[in-house]
């Protein structure tokens, strides 16, 4: 690999700004960018492992004030804010079980593969304009690869666990991300038309003007039902309900996590939550102003390479991020599940064609208007 | 709705397959103390072997229409007694009425036409019957045991059942 | 349907007949698709599974999502409820019967109780009469709350369960204050009912009726319309009139196919005959509004509509409940005449009938239990070939099977 162009994808990152600043002079540049990648997955691993505990947490305080309930309320005092470290240590402690049977290597790999490859697919996600692993100039690619990467976990921790309900799940998860994929990917041409860029960041940087408020979403008439599209596609891809079918908890036990237990299901319990999370990142970027609000905005233009600013930025998209999280945790909570038939054919028969039209209409609605 | 009498009535009048007698309540008599009479409902004697004929008749008789099977199931009355009793319980949807129906099987040779090709509702009752007292059911379709394991032996609701010592090592006492 | 506890044999090796639609390359070679030969896959739902309700296994054999054949093995909660009904004393019996369908154990004693009572010919006050109705509707309502809920578990609607259990657990605690327990209530007696009702308790009631009449609303709007649920349950598990007949199913399963048939108003006992009269409550059947007639959704949709029919009925009972007696005259130890009845009562899951018979001692000769489940799974062998796995999961949950009553 290029060494110049690592380099260069990473130049105006903050790690390597940071290391830069405090090595001492005349350190190579490889050393600064090693040190600089091995901060960032430290950094990388602390921010998704929190992201995910703060998302299981919320979702059993969401789920049990929408189902009438508390929820937890005593690990670490304020409405049991430590409850997911405390099943974070206990999942830690299980016994590691294998099941007779099962393909081990596989077994073993499957959960690695899917934690990793939402890892991979989270380095391209900019929290604020100096906020970000890499800045790869193909970003959405890179996210969409990666997410789907994770459908081989699935579909590997299915066949090995050696379990037909696992088996049930994997296939099911196969199948439906298959069907899926076309849908997402196709929905989010029509934001990447009017930002003109793969890159997330600068496609966040687009979206500046207007107190903050120039989101594509307001951009054409066809980005509402993309955005639309592209939210029941990502429900979908995360294996959330209406479409958590792979894991249909009274139709195939818990699908292809079945035979998992420990710190391995955590994995993919993690996972899960990450992906929510990353999809509506995505969502946010290319829809609602990524990192961008009318409170980024007050900041003067001489004030924006501050740390203050990169702050807030990044806490807008979290936020952002968060919400969009909360709305796919409160469908969860609300509807039942669909058939694997109904899936498909909501996939193939109404979304694909739906943001191919999508599509069309905004190609001429720029071509015309832009 | 008809009471038990028209119903009795009506079975005489179609002849229906294996009638034998009606058993009403009756009050014990005074005089001998050992005869405590009979309580409870009337039900009508059948020959078991005709089983099924009879359900066909009174189910497709306009009048009776008895066209649910409510229960099936047996009694075996006594350590002494030479005949299980195969109790039989009708409804009819259409008329609102019940039909109690009792027929001797004699321990000896335990076997009765199923009653499957009358009513399906028939074949989860009749295996249960068979396994709980070992009365076999002809043409059940599916004569495996129902809620006792394939491999028990014995027919635990016969007054002459004995309780296993164990079963496959666990100890039953 | 086969012995499924065989394994399929291997298909036999075949010779390859060209068809006449095969397309000729250049080359000269024949190409055409093959028919792709795939095996059942044989899984056992059960005894351990969420969809199942209990104990039951139900052994399917799917081709890829498609359910081929389905097999229901019982047996997994048998507690000999029959034989001990032969070797204990006829109260002792009555906390047995709660047992069996652990979420009616109200509607259990009842229909003991009145079949023991059919045997000795007693007298019931009035007052208790009263007071078994209303504990018997209440309980059906509880029963049919976890009913509706369960089965939005199995369509993967979570929300709804919790719902109904915020109702039933009030409901519990109007037992609990009648009788002591929560869940098997031993409160209904041979001859009447055990206590007479704390001061204050028929108050409650009648807010109970008031709130859920509000809450049914929520069930309703939530889960029994939503578009999905719809789409899951109409037109699955469609059990003709006919089959209903045939098969013996009751209550719900039976008025879910249209039959306009209710014991409690077609062969009243207690004060049902007097209520039915009266014209307090109306029989719900389905009409396949969504689907076809005797889909799953109208039997939920069945369920749903009794919750209030019971309400009508236990405000009918608490406008004329007056003082007095709550049980008849009947000894400390227990002797039945000789002889023998059946009654068939009208339980949430269908009709639940007892047959005992008597010789005359302190012990039953024959304590029969018909339990509505048993009879209602029977359906099930017919019901799921050709279903989707996710339908085979909606269609057992419409059968509201309790495992309690199935084995006894």
């Amino acid at each position: 690999m290029n060494l110049m162009a690592l380099e260069a994808a990473t130049a105006g990152n903050a790690f390597t700004e940071l290391l830069g600043g405090i090595a001492p002079e005349g350190t190579p540049t490889w050393a600064l960018w090693l040190g600089a990648a091995g901060a960032g997955v430290g950094i990388l691993v602390a921010f998704v492992s929190l992201v995910a505990m703060f998302s299981v947490w919320l979702e059993r305080k969401v789920s049990a004030h929408i189902q009438c309930r508390y929820g937890p309320m005593y690990a670490g005092g304020w409405h049991g804010w430590a409850q997911t470290l405390a099943d974070g240590v206990k999942l830690l402690l299980k016994e590691d079980m294998i099941p007779l049977g099962a393909d081990k290597p596989l077994f073993m790999l499957a959960p690695a593969l899917v934690l990793g490859a939402i890892f991979g697919a989270l380095v391209a996600l900019p929290l604020a304009p100096g906020f970000f692993f890499a800045d790869v100039n193909m970003g959405l690619f890179l996210i969409l690869a990666f997410s789907s990467l994770t459908t081989i976990g699935v579909v590997m921790a299915g066949w090995a666990s050696n379990s037909k309900w696992s088996l049930y799940g994997a296939m099911r998860e196969a199948a439906q991300v298959v069907a899926y994929e076309v849908p997402l990917g196709v929905s989010l041409f029509v934001p990447l038309m009017v930002a003109g860029t793969f890159s997330l960041t600068e496609a966040s940087a687009a979206q500046a003007g207007w107190f903050g408020m120039h989101w594509f979403i307001f951009q054409n008439p066809f980005m509402l039902p993309a955005f639309i599209i592209f939210f029941i596609a990502a429900l979908a891809e995360t294996k959330r309900a209406p479409f958590d079918l792979p894991e249909a908890e009274s139709e195939l036990v818990a699908g292809f996590m079945t035979e998992y237990s420990g710190i391995r299901w955590s994995f993919f319990f993690m996972e899960e939550y990450a992906a929510m999370f990353l999809m509506s990142a995505v969502g946010v970027v290319f829809f609602f102003g990524g990192y961008h609000s009318p409170l980024t905005a007050l900041f003067p233009e001489e004030a924006t390479t501050g740390l203050l600013y990169q702050l807030v930025c990044a806490g807008t998209l979290i936020v952002k991020s968060f919400v969009g999280v909360f709305v796919m945790m409160w469908l969860r909570w609300t509807l039942p599940r669909l058939r694997i038939d109904q899936v498909m054919s909501m996939g193939y028969k109404y979304l694909t064609p739906l943001a191919l039209v999508c599509v069309l209409g905004a190609a001429i609605w720029e071509t015309i208007f832009a | 709705m008809k009471d038990f009498d028209e119903i009795y009535q009506r079975l005489e009048a179609i002849k229906a397959p294996g009638l034998l007698s009606a058993d009403r309540p009756r009050e014990g008599d005074p005089e001998d103390k050992t005869d405590k009479g009979r309580a409870g409902e009337a039900f009508v004697l059948i020959e078991p072997a005709a089983a099924k004929e009879f359900l066909i008749a009174v189910r497709d008789d306009a009048e009776l229409a008895f066209d649910i099977l409510a229960d099936l199931t047996a009694t075996d009355p006594d350590t002494e007694d030479e005949n299980f009793w195969l109790n039989l319980h009708l409804l009819s949807l259409g008329h609102g009425h019940r039909l109690a129906i009792k027929a001797m099987v004699p321990k000896a040779d335990p076997v009765v036409p199923s009653m499957v090709d009358a009513h399906m509702a028939a074949h989860f009752h009749e295996r249960e019957c068979a396994e709980m007292f070992g009365i076999t059911f002809e043409g059940n379709p599916d004569p495996r045991n129902i809620l006792l394991p394939d491999d028990w032996e014995g027919h635990p609701l016969r007054k002459d059942y004995e309780f296993p010592k164990e079963y496959h090592g666990i100890s039953c006492e | 349907m086969t012995e499924i506890n065989t394994p399929p044999e291997p298909p036999e090796a075949k010779t390859i007949e060209i068809p006449e639609t095969a397309r000729t390359l250049p080359s000269g070679e024949r190409e055409f698709m093959l028919d792709v030969s795939t095996s059942d896959l044989e899984v056992n739902m059960g005894p351990q599974h969420p969809a199942t309700h209990g104990v039951m296994r139900i052994l399917i054999r799917t081709d890829g999502e498609v359910v081929t054949g389905g097999q229901v093995h019982l047996g997994y909660l048998h507690r000999c409820a029959e034989k001990i009904g032969e070797n204990v004393e006829w109260l002792q019996y009555l906390p047995y019967t709660d047992r069996y369908d652990y979420l009616s154990a109200m509607n259990n004693n009842l229909g003991y109780s009145l079949a023991v009572e059919a045997v000795m010919g007693v007298e019931i006050p009035r007052r208790a009469t009263l007071l078994r109705t209303i504990c018997a509707e209440l309980n059906r309502i509880g029963s049919h709350l976890i009913a509706f809920g369960t089965y939005g578990l199995d369509i993967g609607a979570f929300t709804p369960f919790f719902y109904c259990f915020r109702e039933r657990e009030w409901m519990m605690a109007l037992f609990e204050k009648i009788c002591g327990a929560r869940l098997t209530y031993s409160y209904i007696r041979i001859g009447g009912v055990f206590n007479d009702a704390p001061v204050g308790w028929l108050k409650e009631v009648e807010r109970f009726c008031d709130v859920f009449e509000e809450k049914w609303q929520e069930y309703y709007d939530l889960l029994v319309v939503n578009h999905i649920f719809v789409q899951r349950t109409a037109k699955i598990g469609v059990i003709t009139p006919e089959m209903a007949v045939d098969y013996g199913l009751t209550g719900p399963m039976l008025r879910g196919s249209g039959i306009d048939f209710d014991l409690r108003r077609d062969m009243p006992y207690m004060a049902y005959g007097e209520i039915s009269k009266a014209g307090v409550y109306d029989v719900p059947l389905g009409r396949g509004e969504k689907g076809e007639l005797g889909d799953c959704w109208d039997r939920v949709y069945v369920r749903v509509q009794e919750m209030m029919e019971s309400i009508k009925i236990i405000r009918w009972c608490l406008g004329c409940i007056e003082d007095g007696p709550v049980i008849g005259d009947i000894p400390k130890v227990l002797k039945v005449p000789p002889g023998e009845a059946y009654v068939g009562i009208e339980n949430p899951r269908g009709e639940l009938g007892h047959y005992v018979a008597s010789d005359g001692g302190k012990v039953a000769k024959r304590c029969r239990v018909r339990g509505p489940s048993f009879c209602n799974v029977a359906v099930l062998e017919k019901l799921l070939p050709g279903t989707f796995l996710a339908d085979s999961v909606a269609i057992i949950g419409s059968t509201d099977v309790v495992i309690g009553e199935t084995d006894r």
